[in-house]
């Protein structure tokens, strides 16, 4: 039997699009600083680390890990480093919670971080690709992306207005988070007109390229009342994979995150998704990947997404909020961006989601996924 | 049972495969004020608020206390080795500057290796052009005299260095194996695409494998399949990004040929790119159209090229 697992700090630095003035272990130490500051707690009272951060080629500094021990306080502790391409947040967080529900640690600590501006980034993406078969006419992850959602188009009806509708709705919900750095009110219009990049995606569907880092403090049941009275239990977090060249890979839907979801559910006592849950928060790298998202989890059955955004239902003030804190139009340091979803899912039950504070919000669902869209993850957190 | 796949062996050398990726790098705070020194000739070094511990170069956080209230100072020119080695690039030591309290590696410069002794004196040789960057100390040279050193206030220093261009060229060499080098061979002979198949799976695996990854079954028999096929997705690119291989706009693809299970990565060209999106889309049927080159790779391929008013063929 796994011990309960809760989330008893977060913290996340200002993110932008460069920042000049700290080094990437000066990063990490801003985000851990934060979430030791929120969980009441000092470095030596943390058992066990876990850094994660994505592909090496983004910073150019391999086994960054050891870089960043004097940053993250590591010294001494049992570090590890976790990668997993757009996931290695939550993948992060995994380790972390395994740690924990095992029995091995009672406190332990996971800061996940990226310097994108530092690197050439749809190069370093592309790299992900088999150097003999796909990687000559590889695009980053765009790409791909972009050929899913065409394919999604029709059979599924996930529109280029559609996808317009969750750039809009991000955007605004973006406004009112202090840690994103894009916020610019725009309309279904101006996404539609914007700049095609990887038709069907046009530059309004795609994130910003961030700088920053998240930490929390994960903690066993019995030493979490010293941080909060009111952590954000996990009641279930999974991560899975298909594989990259299967026969008849689905295009359509995720499966592995659909798969996720099932395994994780089930975990949770959730049987009614779209009713259940009080707030989602997806890692959408480009606009149709929620809507795709909402499908693959349950939200609405495939093919309805186009329809559930348009209801306004999964705007801030619908029944079932998804990314109420801008998601990734927000910010997006591909290596935090996973954890920064567990950390606005574990705030809004926490009841510390500030500005964007779903009122009353008990069970929260976060998404997060990397690779070729292989690789995808969830995780349930409970008031 | 299937026999195992006849996979001959082929002298293929391997795939030599070049990054070369370009970076800006932040320093941050320490190092960037000692990157900004140097041209000014001061070796810039922090003290730890709380471990009191002095480390040259500078760094923003405690190696010993992991403290982050770091003092800059002036450190000097003057230290003794704690450990060398000879290499090919030179004599490599580890040096502890007078004052400080950890080493850091540098060059030993002016010195036989033989007469090299653990805790000889050494003094900074400073590079006549500076480039901000740690190459701006050339080495250190034996300094038998050099009074000891001490750790100064920094007083007025430079704004550090906000950025750093760096650059990296990672060299691979990728080994074939049998399956991709058949295939790749008959692409580059033959000009035939070729996948396997498994008991499990009523089509071709491509890029052939050992395994099929879904039965987890040993593969089979070989199977040509034709160089035609469906688009099953497909995006217009224009995004213009490093490391690209030719110019946008071109469609990206993912095409299925007859009688395969997987999709296979492509450019479609020979269209109207202006009507792209129309003229191109899931279902839509293509061809190859083979360059004049024989390398054995996949860009022996051209491009893929829509055929007009041609269907799918319902079997495999």
């Amino acid at each position: 039997m796994s011990r309960h697992v809760g989330i008893v700090g977060v913290g996340q630095t200002h993110h932008s699009r460069r920042r000049t003035d700290v080094s990437q272990a000066g990063l990490v130490r801003e985000a851990v600083d934060r979430a030791l500051a929120d969980a009441k707690l000092t470095i030596d009272e943390i058992d066990s680390i876990v850094v994660a951060t994505g592909p090496v080629l983004f910073g150019a500094v391999n086994m960054p890990e050891k870089w960043v021990i004097d940053a993250c306080g590591g010294r001494m502790k049992p570090v590890v480093r976790i990668t997993s391409g757009g996931g290695t947040g939550l993948a992060g967080a995994l380790a972390a919670y395994y740690q924990i529900a095992g029995g091995q640690h009672e406190r332990v600590l996971v800061v996940a971080y990226d310097k994108l501006s530092e690197g050439a980034l749809q190069y370093s993406i592309s790299t992900l690709y088999d150097p003999f078969w796909g990687r000559e006419f590889a695009v980053g992850i765009m790409g791909f992306s972009a050929a899913y959602w065409r394919a999604r188009m029709d059979i599924l009806g996930h529109t280029e207005e559609a996808a317009a509708m969750v750039s809009v709705k991000n955007h605004t919900n973006a406004l009112k988070n202090p840690y994103a750095h894009v916020k610019k009110a725009i309309t279904v219009d101006d996404v539609m007109k914007s700049r095609p990049l990887a038709w069907p995606i046009k530059l309004l569907d795609v994130p910003p390229i961030s700088d920053g880092a998240a930490a929390i403090v994960l903690s066993s049941e019995k030493m979490a009342a010293k941080s909060t009275d009111r952590p954000a239990w996990i009641l279930g977090i999974g991560y899975f994979c298909e594989a990259d060249n299967a026969a008849a890979r689905s295009m359509l839907v995720s499966e592995p995150l659909a798969l996720a979801a099932r395994r994780i559910y089930r975990a949770a006592g959730i049987t009614n998704p779209r009713r259940q849950f009080d707030v989602v928060e997806v890692q959408e790298p480009y606009t149709c990947f929620e809507l795709s998202y909402y499908e693959s989890l349950g939200l609405c059955a495939p093919g309805e997404a186009a329809a559930l955004i348009a209801s306004g239902a999964t705007q801030i003030d619908g029944d079932i909020p998804v990314n109420p804190s801008g998601g990734c139009m927000g910010a997006n340091p591909i290596g935090a961006a996973g954890l920064v979803r567990l950390i606005e899912a574990a705030a809004q039950v926490m009841g510390k989601a500030g500005e964007h504070q779903i009122p009353n919000a008990k069970l929260a669902l976060a998404q997060s996924g990397g690779g070729w869209a292989n690789l995808r993850g969830v995780a349930v957190v409970s008031a | 049972m299937l026999q195992a796949p006849d996979s001959y062996p082929i002298d293929r050398p391997p795939l030599k495969s070049t990054l070369s990726m370009p970076y800006t790098l932040t320093p941050g705070r320490a190092a960037g004020v000692f990157l900004a020194e140097t041209k000014n000739r001061r070796l810039v070094g922090s003290r730890c608020g709380s471990s009191g511990l002095v480390c040259v170069p500078a760094q923003d956080f405690c190696p010993s206390s992991g403290g982050a209230d770091m003092e800059l100072v002036a450190a000097p020119h003057t230290g003794a080795i704690t450990g060398f080695t000879q290499t090919r690039a030179g004599i490599i030591a580890t040096i502890r500057i007078d004052g400080a309290d950890f080493d850091f590696v540098h060059r030993i410069v002016g010195a036989e290796f033989a007469a090299l002794k653990v805790g000889m004196r050494v003094e900074a040789v400073w590079a006549q052009t500076p480039t901000q960057s740690i190459m701006d100390i050339e080495g250190f040279r034996p300094a038998p005299d050099a009074p000891v050193g001490t750790i100064e206030p920094l007083g007025e220093a430079a704004e550090p260095l906000p950025m750093k261009p760096y650059h990296m060229d990672l060299h691979y060499e990728h080994a074939f194996g049998p399956f991709y080098g058949r295939m790749f061979d008959e692409i580059g002979t033959n000009r035939r695409l070729m996948g396997v198949r498994s008991t499990h799976i009523d089509g071709a695996l491509l890029p052939p494998r050992e395994v099929d990854d879904i039965s987890y079954t040993k593969t089979g028999t070989w199977v040509t399949v034709p160089d035609t096929g469906t688009v099953r997705a497909m995006s217009v690119i224009h995004l213009e990004f490093k490391g690209q291989k030719e110019p946008p706009p071109y469609i990206y693809a993912e095409i299925q040929l007859d009688g395969a299970v997987t999709r296979l990565i492509h450019s479609i060209k020979g269209i109207d790119m202006s009507r792209a999106s129309e003229l191109v889309k899931p279902g839509t049927r293509v061809r190859a159209v083979w360059s004049d080159a024989r390398t054995g790779s996949l860009s022996d391929i051209s491009h893929f090229q829509p055929i007009p008013d041609d269907v799918e063929p319902t079997s495999t």
